[in-house]
């Protein structure tokens, strides 16, 4: 078995002249939940479009379970379950009918399994109604079942949010959550609104101008040696401020920056007393210490700055 | 159930469960049931009984033959007249039975099944419609992402939909013939014996009625193939099934008026049209000088294989994006 659900190697792609994913290469782990966060138009869909084989890859590889989809497409597509863009049915057929038709695409679905995605997306009562009559959330929900009827390790959720109303978005953030558990698959679910999907996700993967800009980790993961190697994004309120960033610097090699009268910086959490007892030792005075409670949100505009296209 | 059995069925199912189809079908049921009636009220019908077969076909011969003259007086049509040819014909054919002491047969269901062979132009056109959307609103209802990403190669999607089409011309053709029988007789009654006399080769021969009728449907069924796939491959170029269908009818219609056009150029013979009309070969008269059954054969072939590479190379190696 492979070690990661996906890698990406290096992947590019290129149309016409111009470079729109420059050499992304990250690996999605077994089981987890895996954001992919970038303005519209960062390439998140095309780089979803070639995890699964319906873009070409221009050079570098993708690898699912250990199977490069360039190469061996049959193997790597038969552990993904997906939805690209929007979940586009066809409309003139139910819900189940829709089902079955991919169903009989694969080769171990039976009806049973048919029945049990869609009571596990919650569509029954409405699973004989033709597509054409569904509202948004209903075809997100179906787009769900469908992706998982062949009982795949690896789950790709193109903007499952997008035009979703709150309601919509909190039932979706939920399922996911149980769907992982329950199943036992990885998900990589991209969107452009990080506030939407923050919440479900292990690691968040963010995506500018085709450019992989970092990687977050959201929870705290499973091992507990993990657990504490987390950072945590300290706010101090020292006197005299100056000093104290050079302390930092020259005892502990952390770059501190100062925000008004609050000194801001990163670091581990078992490095806290440490650097506490530090300040201490050198008079400087501290009139209140804290973990910055600075979202995801804000770090994210941080990272990516103004949404640029081009 | 077979994968690739599935995949077709897959596709037959989302072709018929749609209203647009069952109005193709429709359509055709009301043409066939329309031309019996017609031709019911209209053609008053030569009655032909055992005794009087004999003075019937030279009562009609000698009123074809004034009817001729009375023609020409009056036109002065050029030595190969279309009309004189054909009123020669019906005689030729009327001596046939008398010379060879056979009864004709009064119109019955499987002469107006024959008559009907030229439905098969609307079967093309349905097919084509077929053909064109197949592809197309796949893409049109981005569903094509859901299909592609099964553990089946796009070279075998590209299979299914193409077998599919002409599983459903199949289909409509046997529809055509069968609705064409019933009606027939219902409306004529059917022949007492299937013997009838044709034009082969610039002679007049006995055949079957049978044989004659699926010939003359066989012949068909090449230009329906080759303007079938055809569409196939501009839909599958274009991702757009109107310009496919408009495309294909066009050319359809407009066939033979681009042979005409460039009759005097060497390489009009190579022009598909030109070719898809096998008949011409088995009446006689081919369309242009140094063409053979065999020639059109290859032709066709070549044709063929271009639609087919074509069709294959763009739906397996293109990008799917941006819809």
């Amino acid at each position: 078995m492979a070690e990661f659900a996906m890698e990406l190697i290096h992947t590019k792609k290129r149309i016409g002249q111009k470079e729109i994913i420059k050499g992304l290469s990250f690996q999605i782990k077994k089981g987890e939940v895996f954001g992919f966060i970038g303005p519209n138009g960062a390439g998140k869909t095309t780089t979803i479009r070639m995890m699964v084989g319906l873009m070409n890859i221009t050079s570098g590889d993708i690898l699912i379970q250990g199977n490069s989809i360039k190469t061996k497409f049959k193997e790597a597509i038969k552990e993904v379950g997906a939805i690209v863009e929007n979940p586009e049915m066809y409309p003139f057929m139910t819900g189940w009918q829709n089902l079955m038709h991919y169903a009989r695409m694969s080769s171990d679905v039976t009806k049973e399994r048919v029945h049990e995605v869609v009571a596990l997306v919650g569509l029954e009562k409405a699973i004989n109604q033709k597509v054409g009559r569904y509202s948004l959330g209903m075809r997100q929900r179906l787009g769900i079942a469908q992706a998982l009827l062949s009982y795949p390790s690896i789950l790709i959720l193109d903007e499952p949010t997008n035009g979703l109303d709150p309601a919509g978005i909190r039932e979706i953030r939920q399922y996911i959550r149980r769907i992982a558990e329950e199943e036992q698959v990885s998900v990589i679910i991209s969107s452009h609104l990080l506030s939407e999907i923050e919440m479900m996700c292990d690691r968040i993967g963010i995506i500018k101008n085709g450019e992989l800009i970092t990687i977050e980790s959201v929870r705290a993961a499973v091992g507990e040696s993990e657990k504490e190697k987390e950072l945590l994004m300290m706010q101090v309120e020292a006197a005299p401020i100056d000093k104290a960033i050079n302390l930092l610097q020259a005892k502990h090699s952390i770059k501190a920056v100062r925000e008004e009268k609050m000194l801001v910086f990163q670091t581990e959490k078992e490095n806290v007393p440490s650097i506490i007892k530090t300040l201490v030792e050198q008079d400087i005075a501290i009139y209140q210490a804290g973990v910055a409670k600075k979202s995801l949100e804000d770090k994210f505009f941080d990272l990516i700055g103004e949404n640029t296209i081009g | 159930m077979g994968k690739f059995f599935k995949l077709i069925y897959n596709e037959e199912i989302k072709l018929y469960i749609r209203k647009s189809t069952w109005i193709m079908y429709i359509v055709l049921a009301g043409l066939i049931i329309g031309i019996a009636a017609l031709t019911n009220t209209f053609d008053q019908g030569k009655n032909y009984t055992s005794d009087n077969w004999r003075t019937e076909l030279q009562k009609e011969n000698k009123a074809l033959q004034k009817d001729t003259e009375d023609y020409i007086k009056e036109t002065n049509p050029d030595e190969d007249d279309f009309y004189v040819n054909m009123n020669q014909e019906e005689m030729d054919r009327n001596n046939y039975y008398l010379e060879h002491d056979i009864q004709p047969q009064n119109y019955g269901a499987w002469q107006f099944t024959s008559d009907n062979a030229g439905l098969l132009s609307v079967v093309s056109l349905l097919t084509i419609i077929v053909a064109a959307g197949t592809v197309a609103n796949e893409f049109r209802w981005g569903t094509i992402k859901l299909l592609l990403i099964r553990p089946i190669s796009r070279s075998v999607i590209l299979l299914s939909k193409y077998v599919s089409v002409l599983l459903f011309a199949l289909i409509t053709l046997v529809f055509v013939l069968a609705l064409s029988l019933i009606s027939g007789g219902m409306f004529f009654g059917f022949e007492d014996s299937l013997q009838t006399v044709v034009t082969s080769h610039g002679e007049l021969q006995q055949t079957s009625l049978v044989t004659e009728t699926l010939s003359s449907y066989g012949y068909q069924i090449v230009n329906l193939i080759m303007m079938t796939t055809f569409a196939f491959m501009i839909s599958v170029l274009f991702r757009n099934s109107a310009l496919a269908i408009g495309i294909a009818i066009f050319l359809m219609l407009s066939g033979n008026s681009i042979v005409g056009f460039f009759q005097d150029r060497a390489w009009a013979k190579y022009i598909l049209f030109a070719n898809t009309d096998l008949q011409q070969y088995t009446t006689g008269s081919p369309l242009m000088e140094g063409m053979t059954m065999q020639f059109s054969i290859t032709v066709l072939i070549v044709y063929y294989i271009i639609f087919i590479a074509l069709s294959w190379i763009m739906f397996t190696k293109r990008d799917v994006a941006g819809f």
